[in-house]
């Protein structure tokens, strides 16, 4: 019942604020819907801390259960994504003071955060593939929560049809595992894999496909172009939906799914390229952008690609504790961005900020620690997890020298374009008109949580022989995965490498963005990069014009055929018009009808 | 027998005719029961001729029939006459598609 609680206390806020928002005063939606999500944490921490809980209905389909489960991991999960959902709904109430919407935002926020406990505590895939969709349409709804500009709208659907790719993957796969196994319970099916007989091949089919709807979640190549366009909606949603936690839900699918993907090691290694293509490519991409959310958006997606290459080796702990830093350290750099935002009257062009340390002194100090605990900064939260990563490539089974290296040259970047992002709207003259002001408590003080979060997160999983507490705690969850050993000088040369490496990253940043004149070439890369290497160019070249061309044709076929029907339902009505001219009026006339009729049957009856 | 016959279908046509050419409706109603009686005439005569009562038993069903008809008949001419101050069945045409 507990577990039940957890979900439904969102989802009364939501059927609430949906039904009598309107009539509410201004900050009492935000009051309400902040109350719940902060209960439903409580909650989540009560459960954690009494060891877990469970919860069904059986036949809830045929043969298929509702369930709910909150063993380590989902209780691991579902105190980030309530813990860092009830920061942002506080902060939200300061980020929208005075919208329209106000009451129908924290409705949405609620629904959210009800879709997204679902997806977590799901005891089977079915249940999971309700808060999947659910999660789905809240991301929809938010990012075209302003509606009425017609790129807001654009990018909801563009958001919501790119995840259909995904789904339908997410689909299949368990359409497989069910066809396989008879059960889509995650438990049973854990048990069922122990002792199975089922072809490799098949089973590497539905692990493949369960991925496909986790690259769609989680906006990995090729499925990435949504999520920069998804920054279209308010600030605070960037914050929670779209760096935080619903796109980590890809993530979370493949360590939920774990004992299966710890035995696939094909499907592994397409995992572990795919994030690394994928951190590079928003690495790559993050470095160019002038807009100061797309920056942090490329970044989301170079950093979820950072996960999958880290679940793609087997380090599942390993993903979930960077799903917990980066919760941390990204939705701080997105509020910080939202404050600097509200600070500018909506400006978004870091081209136009500068200078703005002397303005914003808190938001600054916040924007410093995401940036550095992003850029690996020694001992904040992103190094140590990013560092397991890394390292994670190297004593994994499913990992490998070359994704060591790639992997560091990504953290390089990740430097780079961390420490170009806080020099560009930080540091150096203001460049633009108006006079900032800082934000109020409301905003400022969730943030300072954060800062907390994203500098010391990182102290609960340090490496040997220091203390680690997350992968003991979810080891029961996840499958049992060998590692090697590395000796403890090679592992601690490994994290001064690393720590090397992103101190350098850190300095080029911000001689390059803050002194040096850029050469030439470093211009052509940045237009390449601005514009996201013409991803979305490309895409709708191969496949969304052709697709718009087939529609096209479809359309005009189908104006042929309603011409059709129109033409035959026109000659019908003709037909009746003259046919209601025998209808006279004159009984004389329709006695000599009668007449001519009998003496028709009467010949016709005599002659035959 | 044949000039019973005969005497029936001429009333018969002479009813018919004065359906399709009278626009009294008093007239057509007069000429419909004309049609009747020449119904009744040819029933009668064939149950003569072959002997049986199932003619006879006919025309009086018909008879029954004609009273009844009268009735509603003649009910209906008086409404119209009432409504319209005319019987004519020319200007009965509302209903003209």
């Amino acid at each position: 019942m507990l577990l039940l609680l957890i979900l439904l206390l969102p989802l009364l806020g939501f059927v609430f604020l949906g039904f009598f928002g309107r009539q509410l005063r201004e900050p009492l939606p935000g009051v309400i819907a902040s109350a719940l999500t902060g209960l439903s944490f409580l909650l989540v921490v009560a459960a954690v801390l009494s060891g877990g809980a469970s919860w069904e209905i059986k036949d809830w389909l045929p043969g298929i259960p509702f369930s709910l489960v909150l063993d380590h991991l989902s209780g691991y999960m579902g105190l980030v994504v309530t813990g860092i959902g009830f920061l942002i709904h506080v902060y939200a109430i300061g980020y929208m003071h005075g919208d329209e919407g106000f009451s129908r935002f924290f409705a949405y926020l609620n629904f959210f955060i009800a879709m997204m406990m679902t997806l977590v505590l799901a005891g089977s895939y079915p249940v999971m593939f309700i808060g999947w969709e659910g999660v789905g349409l809240a991301s929809f709804l938010l990012i075209g929560f302003w509606y009425t500009e017609k790129v807001n709208a654009d990018s909801a659907r563009k958001a919501f049809i790119t995840n259909r790719i995904g789904d339908l993957g997410f689909l299949l796969g368990m359409a497989l595992l069910y066809s396989l196994f008879g059960t889509l319970s995650i438990g049973e099916l854990r048990e069922a894999m122990e002792s199975s007989t089922v072809l490799p091949l098949a089973l590497g089919t539905a692990g493949l496909l369960l991925f496909v709807g986790a690259v769609g979640k989680s906006a990995q190549v090729p499925l990435m172009v949504w999520l920069p366009d998804a920054m279209a909606g308010p600030t605070p949603v960037s914050a929670l939906i779209h760096a935080a936690t619903m796109v980590t839900a890809g993530v979370y699918l493949i360590a939920r799914s774990s004992f299966l993907y710890a035995n696939l090691q094909d499907v592994s290694y397409v995992i572990a390229v795919i994030g690394l293509v994928t951190a590079a490519y928003g690495a790559l991409s993050a470095l160019g952008q002038w807009d100061i959310k797309k920056i942090v958006a490329y970044s989301t997606i170079s950093q979820l690609g950072y996960m999958f290459l880290a679940v793609g080796v087997g380090a599942y702990w390993i993903a979930l504790f960077h799903v917990m830093t980066h919760a941390f350290y990204k939705a701080l750099l997105f509020m910080a961005s939202g404050s600097v935002i509200h600070a500018l009257g909506g400006e978004q062009d870091v081209r136009k900020m500068g200078g703005l340390k002397k303005y914003l002194p808190r938001t600054h100090l916040h924007g410093l620690a995401g940036a550095l605990s992003l850029a690996g900064f020694p001992l904040l939260a992103g190094f140590w997890s990013k560092d397991a990563i890394i390292t994670a490539t190297l004593t994994y089974p499913f990992g490998g020298t070359g994704f060591y290296i790639a992997g560091l040259a990504v953290a390089f970047l990740t430097a780079v374009y961390a420490m170009r992002w806080y020099a560009l709207v930080f540091l150096g003259e203001y460049r633009g008109s108006g006079k900032p002001h800082e934000s109020p408590p409301v905003m400022t003080l969730p943030n300072d949580v954060l800062a907390v979060g994203a500098i010391f997160a990182g102290f609960l999983a340090l490496p040997e022989p220091l203390w680690n507490f997350i992968e003991p705690y979810l080891a029961p969850a996840l499958a049992h995965v060998e590692t090697h050993h590395m000796s403890l000088g090679v592992e601690w040369g490994l994290i001064a490498l690393s720590a090397v490496v992103a101190l350098v990253g850190l300095y080029l940043g911000y001689l390059a963005f803050n002194r040096w004149t850029l050469p030439a070439w470093y211009r052509t890369f940045q237009s390449w990069s601005a514009n996201a290497f013409y991803v979305d160019r490309v895409y709708n070249a191969l496949i969304v014009n052709p697709l718009k061309e087939l529609a096209f044709i479809f359309a005009l076929f189908d104006s042929f055929l309603d011409t059709a029907f129109v033409a035959l339902a026109g000659l019908s009505a003709w037909l009746g018009e003259r046919l209601a001219r025998v209808q006279a009026g004159y009984v004389r006339v329709y006695g000599a009808l009668m007449v001519l009729g009998l003496v028709a049957v009467l010949v016709w009856g005599v002659l035959r | 027998m044949s000039y019973y016959l005969l005497l029936s279908a001429l009333l018969f046509a002479i009813g018919l005719y004065g359906v399709l050419s009278r626009r009294t409706a008093i007239l057509i109603f007069m000429s419909i029961e004309l049609m009747l009686n020449a119904a009744n005439l040819a029933f009668v005569t064939f149950a003569r001729n072959s002997g049986n009562l199932e003619g006879q038993a006919m025309a009086l069903v018909v008879i029954a029939l004609a009273a009844a008809e009268v009735a509603v008949g003649l009910g209906i001419i008086v409404a119209v006459f009432r409504a319209r101050s005319s019987t004519s069945v020319d200007d009965l045409a509302e209903l003209r598609g």
